[in-house]
C-alpha cells in the first residue's frame, strides 16, 4: 500500500544509514527480515493491531520471539517502532531496506517467467544481457508458466519486458479489435 | 446469420496480422491500488511523465495527473467499471493526443476525437498533443481583422477581431448559446473554421445545436467536440483543450478559426471534482489553487500569430499569411453574480465580455446584451470601416437612454430635447433586437444603422421598427443589390456610399407609409 510505504520510508532509511555506518548491512538485513516475518505471524499481527496491548508489551513480544538473533541496536530499533506504534510496518521496512541494499550493491532482483525450462547456458546469457542493459548485478529468479505459450516475461522492479507469445497474441487481439 | 464487416475480409486481416509490429520493448508497469470515482491510484510506474497516457487492462486508458512519492494518481478516460485493485497499469510513453485537421470538419467527436455521430471513422492524417504552450510574444500580431458575428448589437457595440478572446457571460437560459450558434452560422463562406466545444451540457442540447447548424448549412465548416453531462469528469475537463488543439491546427497553418467553449463554468466544476478526488487542497468555492491557470493557459492559446510564425511552422509552405484562433468562452452566472470566483477569473483573462441580462431578456430585448457593461478591449481596431463609422452613436444613444429612462419615470413633463433623446433611444433599443439564426451581412447592418443614425426611424412607431427593418432590407436587396454586394466586398464607407444610402432611404420612405 502506498500509504504504508510512505510511513515506513523514514524508518527504513534510518536503519539503513545506521547499518552502513556500522558496516553491518547484511546483519541488519537478516534481522529485519526475521522481525518482519515474526510481525506477519497471525498471532503477532493480532497483538500488534490490538489497541489494548501497550507499546512496551508489543515490543517485548517481538523481541522475545526473535530471541538472541537481534543485535542490541536492532532491539532498540524495535522499541522505537513500538513507541510510535509502528511495529506493523516491519514488513514494509524490511522490503525497503532490501531495495536500498540492492541499490548499494548495484544489484537487482529479476524475475523471469518462462514458458519452457531454461538451461544453464540460456540463464547465463540472459543474466549477462540483462546486467548489461540494467547496469546492475542481476539475481535471476526463474519460474515456469506454461500459459505463456512461448518466450518469457522479464520483470525488474517496475520495468517489464514482455517477450511471450501470450503477450503478442494479446496485442494482436487489441489491434484487430480497434 | 450475422453480417460480415468490410474489415473482416481475410486479406485485410492477413495484412493487419502481417503489419502488426510487436517488439518486446522494456515497459514500465505498476499495480492499481485503488479505484474510486474515476480516480485510480497506482503503485509503481516509476518512470511515468506528468500527463502521460496510462494503459490499463482491456484497452482502457487513463492520464497521470498526480505524481507522488509512492503512487501515481490518474483519471480514467472512459469506462472504469472493468478496472479492479491489483490489475496492472502500463506507461505508454505518450502524452494525450487528439486527431486534428480538415477531416474532422462536419463531425461530432468526443473529448478524445472519437466520432460519436455514427458517420464512420475519421481518418485524420495528423494528431496533436492536447496540452501545448501558447505562442510567445514574438510570434504574435495585433488583432486587426474582424470576425463578423452577424448580430447588430454585437458587431456595432462590441466588435470582435480575429484572435480575440471575448467572453459571453450571463445567467442560464438567456441566450448565451444562441449568440455562439449565430456566430458559427455567420461564418459560412467567410473561410473561418468553427469549433463548438460543449462541456457538461445535456446531450439533447448538443443534438439540438448540431441539428440547427445542419439546417443552416453551417456544419460543413464546424467541428463539434462534445463532453456531455453523462461523460466522465475527466472528459469534460479535457474537451476544451482537445477543441483548442483542433483550432490551433488552422491557426498554425495561416488560416482563421473560431472556437466556442460552452461553457467553462462546467469545465471548472469537472476540474474541481477531479482535484478534490485527487486530494488536492481546496481553495475558494472549493476550487483547486490552479483553476485560474486552467482557464488562462487555455485562453492564451487563442491568438493571432504573425506570418513569420506561420512560415516557420509550415516550413515555408505557407508564406505571408497570418493565422488566428478566436475564442468565445461562455460562462454561466448564478443570479447575475459576476463576482463569483470563476466569472471574475475569466473576465480578467479575456479581452472583453458580452454581458447578457435576465431583465432585458424578459423585457423582450433579444439578444439581451447590456450595452453599458459589455466591452471589447481590442475589437475596435478590427471593426469593419462602415460599421465603425456608423455605429459610434448607437452606444451613446443607448447609454443616454437608459439614464434618462430611469430619471424620466418621475418627471411629469419633459423638454423637447429630452423627449427626442428618449424617443431615439427607445427606437435604437428596438432596432437592436434580432431574431435567432438570422445574421445580417455588413452592408445590411450598415443600412439599418444608417437609418437609425440619420433619423429615419423618428416617424416610425416603436412597435413597427422590426417590420420597417425587414421591409428596408428586402427593398435594399431588390433595388440596390449591387451596392450591398460592393459594401460586403470592401467594407468601405465614404461620401459616395453615404449619398447612395441617403438616396435609397429617401426613396424607400417616400414610397412606403410607416
Amino acid at each position: 500500500m502506498a500509504e504504508l510505504s510512505t510511513l515506513a520510508r523514514p524508518y527504513a532509511k534510518a536503519a539503513f544509514e545506521y547499518a552502513v555506518e556500522a558496516k553491518d548491512v547484511q546483519g541488519w538485513s537478516d534481522s529485519l527480515s526475521l522481525a518482519a516475518s515474526v510481525a506477519q505471524q497471525p498471532a503477532v499481527e493480532k497483538l500488534l493491531s490490538s489497541p489494548s496491548a501497550t507499546a512496551a508489551k508489543q515490543a517485548e513480544a517481538v523481541q522475545n520471539i526473535c530471541g538472541d538473533e537481534l543485535a542490541t541496536a536492532c532491539q532498540n530499533f524495535i522499541s522505537i517502532l513500538s513507541e510510535n506504534r509502528r511495529l506493523q510496518l516491519l514488513p514494509q521496512i524490511s522490503q525497503q531496506f532490501e531495495i536500498m541494499k540492492a541499490n548499494l550493491e548495484k544489484a537487482v532482483d529479476v524475475d523471469v517467467v518462462a514458458a519452457s525450462k531454461l538451461d544453464a547456458a540460456q540463464q547465463k546469457a540472459l543474466s549477462e544481457a540483462l546486467s548489461a542493459k540494467l547496469e546492475r548485478k542481476v539475481n535471476l529468479q526463474v519460474s515456469l508458466d506454461k500459459s505463456l505459450l512461448g518466450g518469457a516475461v522479464i520483470r525488474a522492479g517496475d520495468t517489464v519486458i514482455d517477450g511471450s507469445i501470450r503477450g503478442r497474441l494479446t496485442k494482436l487481439a487489441e489491434s484487430l479489435n480497434s | 446469420m450475422q453480417q460480415l464487416n468490410p474489415s473482416e475480409i481475410s486479406d485485410i486481416i492477413k495484412g493487419r496480422i502481417d503489419n502488426l509490429n510487436v517488439t518486446s520493448e522494456a515497459q514500465n508497469e505498476g499495480t492499481i491500488v485503488s479505484v474510486s470515482d474515476g480516480i485510480i491510484r497506482i503503485h509503481g510506474l516509476a518512470d511515468v511523465m506528468y500527463g502521460e497516457m496510462i494503459e490499463f487492462d482491456g484497452g482502457v486508458y487513463g492520464m497521470a495527473l498526480n505524481l507522488e512519492r509512492d503512487s501515481v494518481g490518474a483519471v480514467v478516460l472512459g469506462d472504469y467499471q472493468s478496472l479492479a485493485e491489483g490489475q496492472k497499469a502500463r506507461c505508454t510513453g505518450r502524452v494525450l493526443e487528439v486527431p486534428v485537421g480538415p477531416e474532422l470538419e462536419g463531425r461530432v467527436v468526443d473529448a478524445l476525437g472519437n466520432p460519436i455521430d455514427g458517420k464512420g471513422p475519421i481518418n485524420a492524417a495528423a494528431t496533436d498533443a492536447i496540452e501545448k504552450v501558447a505562442p510567445g510574444v514574438i510570434a504574435r500580431k495585433s488583432v486587426d481583422q474582424p470576425v463578423q458575428i452577424g448580430l447588430k448589437a454585437v458587431d456595432s457595440m462590441v466588435p470582435i477581431g480575429r484572435g480575440q478572446r471575448e467572453l459571453i457571460i450571463g445567467d442560464r437560459q438567456i441566450g448565451k448559446t444562441a449568440i455562439a450558434v449565430d456566430a458559427i452560422i455567420n461564418q459560412k463562406g467567410s473561410g473561418i473554421k468553427c469549433i463548438y466545444v460543449a462541456v457538461g451540457q445535456k446531450a439533447s442540447s448538443v443534438a439540438a445545436v448540431v441539428r440547427k447548424l445542419e439546417e443552416h448549412g453551417a456544419m460543413e465548416h464546424t467541428i463539434v467536440v462534445a463532453a456531455t453531462a453523462s461523460d466522465p469528469a475527466a472528459m469534460q475537463f479535457l474537451a476544451p483543450f482537445a477543441g483548442c488543439s483542433m483550432g490551433e491546427y488552422y491557426r498554425d497553418r495561416g488560416q482563421d478559426a473560431l472556437i466556442i467553449y460552452d461553457d467553462l463554468t462546467k469545465q471548472a466544476w469537472a476540474y474541481r471534482q477531479i482535484s478534490l478526488l485527487l486530494k488536492r487542497p481546496p481553495g475558494r468555492e472549493a476550487y483547486p489553487g490552479d483553476v485560474f491557470y486552467l482557464h488562462s493557459r487555455l485562453l492564451e492559446r487563442a491568438a493571432r500569430v504573425n506570418a513569420e510564425y506561420v512560415e516557420k511552422f509550415t516550413e515555408g509552405k505557407v508564406k505571408g499569411q497570418t493565422g488566428s484562433l478566436t475564442a468565445l468562452p461562455v460562462i454561466e452566472t448564478q443570479a447575475g453574480d459576476v463576482s463569483a470566483f470563476v466569472p471574475t477569473n475569466v473576465i480578467s483573462i479575456t479581452d472583453g465580455q458580452i454581458f447578457l441580462e435576465a431583465d432585458m431578456f424578459n423585457a423582450g430585448v433579444r439578444p439581451a446584451m447590456n450595452a453599458g457593461i459589455s466591452v471589447s478591449r481590442v475589437g475596435g481596431a478590427a471593426q469593419t470601416k462602415i460599421i465603425k463609422k456608423l455605429s459610434g452613436g448607437i452606444r451613446n444613444a443607448l447609454a443616454q437612454y437608459r439614464e434618462l429612462a430611469a430619471f424620466s419615470q418621475f418627471a411629469s413633463d419633459l423638454d423637447d430635447a429630452t423627449k427626442a433623446q428618449l424617443d431615439h433611444g427607445e427606437r435604437v433599443t428596438e432596432l437592436m433586437k434580432q431574431k435567432q439564426y438570422s445574421p445580417l451581412s455588413v452592408a445590411e447592418m450598415g443600412v439599418v444603422i444608417f437609418a437609425a443614425e440619420k433619423g429615419y426611424l423618428q416617424d416610425v412607431e416603436v412597435s413597427k421598427i422590426g417590420d420597417f427593418e425587414g421591409a428596408l432590407l428586402s427593398y435594399m436587396k431588390a433595388e440596390h443589390g449591387d451596392l450591398i454586394d460592393q459594401i460586403n466586398e470592401s467594407g468601405d464607407y465614404n461620401d459616395d456610399i453615404a449619398a447612395s444610402f441617403k438616396a435609397a432611404l429617401d426613396k424607400f420612405v417616400a414610397t412606403q407609409t410607416w
